[in-house]
């Protein structure tokens, strides 16, 4: 009676699972998908940039910044600053803005670049520290996650290195 | 190319070809409702890479059911899914980007797509600090329709179905290896696998264990940075410094090592059976799975080909005794077909060993090719169309 009853589970387990397999590509990937897209996962503040402190609007174009990012105990990366200028498209051909970064007012890093007409051609820019907080860049690229000047489709990505002391501060 | 197992295999019992047909209708009609959409909007190109799977995938299942025999018929499929991948995989890079590497700027913007190797590698940063650890994005997006939502809850549905077997059906990695391992006759370093076979099949996890902590302990996806053998033929970091050129070193002799010369030599599956971690946190998936290999011991009479034929090395003399596969069994078939006294059978849990073994056995394949047909079969598509698309037709 028993090895009855385990087979009738058996095999509906098994016509169950046929249903699963016909139904991934209709319902159950979407289904999966949402369950993870809303789990309030995010992104590692390494690659994203973390979360936004505030807009500085320019008319044509706005400065995104960024509030610091930094590493976990072990995490292989630099404290950084993320500042983004979008869109791209709405740049000057010659960048160099004073930004103010931690809201006190004052202006801590001027950031310098010019576009490139090409808009797949690598883009390289300076940084000039103002203060002690922030480390300057020279001629940069897209050399690390903490330290780059890089076009990012219709974004302009600037990722300024904090001094390590400030930094835990 | 030779199979493990073609010199030792039974000669196939032949179904009749109506009733082979009949079997091979649902999946005939499955490729057709999965790639209709490529039919009516996907461009000639997609449309003629779409006609040839529908027709590949289901002379294959009609050949499963007419020869009765697994493992030769699924390899086919799954050695063109692992050589096919690259090709328009690296063509969409190609022409999307100019080069394999991927740039920084490409991962601060989300576009890199997601590879399902890397899922053990985000459970605890997940699950602690509700960060994922890879520069992807959470949503799909123009720039990457393969995002971490999309391809894990792909992943999660497949795993539900198939458990371990995603590593013989869904992996477009596998048949890289599976397909050098079909090269040449000649097995050498047997018997090292042999005697070894018990420590090499423990590497996985401990390659799993030391990812996982390592990942959550540095905050990114040490797999996809260090030690992806795949890297080589899909994108790897721009190499940019002496560490990226140190981690694409290790891509390559990982690749050439695992994936070409040992599968080779050994006719296993290396990479799969003896260094992928994801194989490792798949086999997991073989606890709540319905389906196995079991093994009638009435009719065993332990001759060792079950063992000499396993791709991957998930039986061992004492597992066969037991009437079991060990739990890194990725249902290809390969011992079922190898197996001349049909002691080693499909098998449903909770029936008992033996009794119908060919009702469990298309009860699974159905559920796989399905999955096989949609996932891989697009795939495949996708590599035919860019390859019709290179060659001088119009």
């Amino acid at each position: 009676m028993r090895r009855r009853i385990l087979s009738i589970l058996a095999y509906t387990g098994a016509a169950l699972t046929l249903v699963v397999a016909a139904s991934v590509p209709f319902v159950l990937m979407g289904v999966f998908s949402k369950a993870i897209a809303h789990a309030g996962l995010h992104i590692d503040a390494a690659y994203s940039g973390g979360t936004v402190a505030r807009t500085i609007d320019r008319g044509g174009y706005k400065i995104v910044v960024y509030q610091p990012v930094k590493p976990r105990l072990l995490e292989p990366i630099e404290p950084f600053v993320q500042i983004v200028f979008e869109p791209a498209d709405a740049l000057p051909a010659r960048m160099n803005e004073e930004i103010d970064l931690d809201g006190d007012g004052q202006p801590d890093v001027r950031v310098s670049f010019s576009l490139p007409s090409d808009p797949n051609a690598p883009l390289r820019g300076d940084v000039a520290a103002l203060n002690g907080k922030y480390i300057s860049l020279t001629d940069m690229g897209g050399e690390s996650f903490s330290r780059m000047v890089v076009r990012a489709g219709k974004q302009i990505v600037v990722r300024i290195p904090l001094n390590r002391d400030s930094a835990r501060r | 190319m030779a199979s493990p197992s073609s010199a030792l295999a039974r000669p196939p019992v032949f179904r009749s070809i109506g009733r082979s047909i009949l079997l091979t209708l649902p999946i005939a009609l499955w490729s057709l409702l999965m790639f209709t959409p490529s039919f009516r909007s996907g461009g000639r190109d997609l449309a003629i890479g779409a006609v040839l799977v529908v027709v590949f995938m289901t002379s294959l299942f009609f050949l499963m059911m007419r020869t009765g025999e697994t493992y030769r018929w699924r390899r086919i499929f799954f050695v063109a899914l692992g050589f096919l991948f690259p090709v328009g995989f690296i063509a969409s890079l190609i022409a999307e980007r100019g080069t394999m590497s991927i740039p920084i700027s490409r991962m601060v913007s989300g576009d890199t797509p997601f590879c399902f190797m890397v899922t053990p590698a985000l459970i605890l940063p997940a699950a602690f600090a509700r960060t994922i650890v890879f520069p992807g994005s959470i949503l799909p997006t123009a720039s990457n329709p393969h995002s971490i939502a999309v391809m894990i809850g792909l992943w999660f549905a497949f795993t539900l179905v198939l458990g371990k077997a995603w590593c013989s059906y869904a992996c477009f990695f596998g048949g890289m290896d599976e397909g050098f391992a079909a090269f040449g006759k000649r097995r050498r370093l047997h018997r090292f696998v042999t005697k070894y076979g018990s420590i090499l099949r423990l590497i996985p996890w401990a390659i799993l264990l030391c990812v996982v902590l390592l990942s959550a302990a540095l905050f990114e996806p040490f797999y996809c940075i260090w030690l992806c053998p795949f890297k080589t033929v899909t994108e790897f970091p721009a190499v940019r410094d002496l560490e990226t050129a140190l981690q694409f070193g290790v891509f390559v002799t990982l690749f050439a090592g695992l994936v070409v010369v040992l599968p080779y030599l050994t006719k296993k599956r290396t990479q799969c059976g003896f260094f992928c971690p994801f194989g490792a946190f798949q086999s997991l998936f073989n606890k709540i799975n319905l389906f196995d290999i079991r093994f009638d011991r009435e009719k065993c009479f332990d001759c060792g080909l079950c063992q000499t034929s396993c791709p991957t090395v998930a039986l061992s003399k004492e597992s066969v005794r037991e009437g079991k596969t060990l739990l890194n069994c990725m249902k290809c078939g390969a011992c079922v077909d190898a197996c001349k006294k049909d002691a080693a059978v499909w098998h449903l849990k909770g029936t008992p060993v033996g009794v119908k073994p060919e009702r469990a056995r298309l009860l699974f394949l159905y559920g796989a090719w399905a999955l096989a047909t949609m996932f891989g079969g697009s795939i495949l598509a996708n590599s035919i169309a860019t390859m019709v698309h290179w060659l001088p037709l119009k």
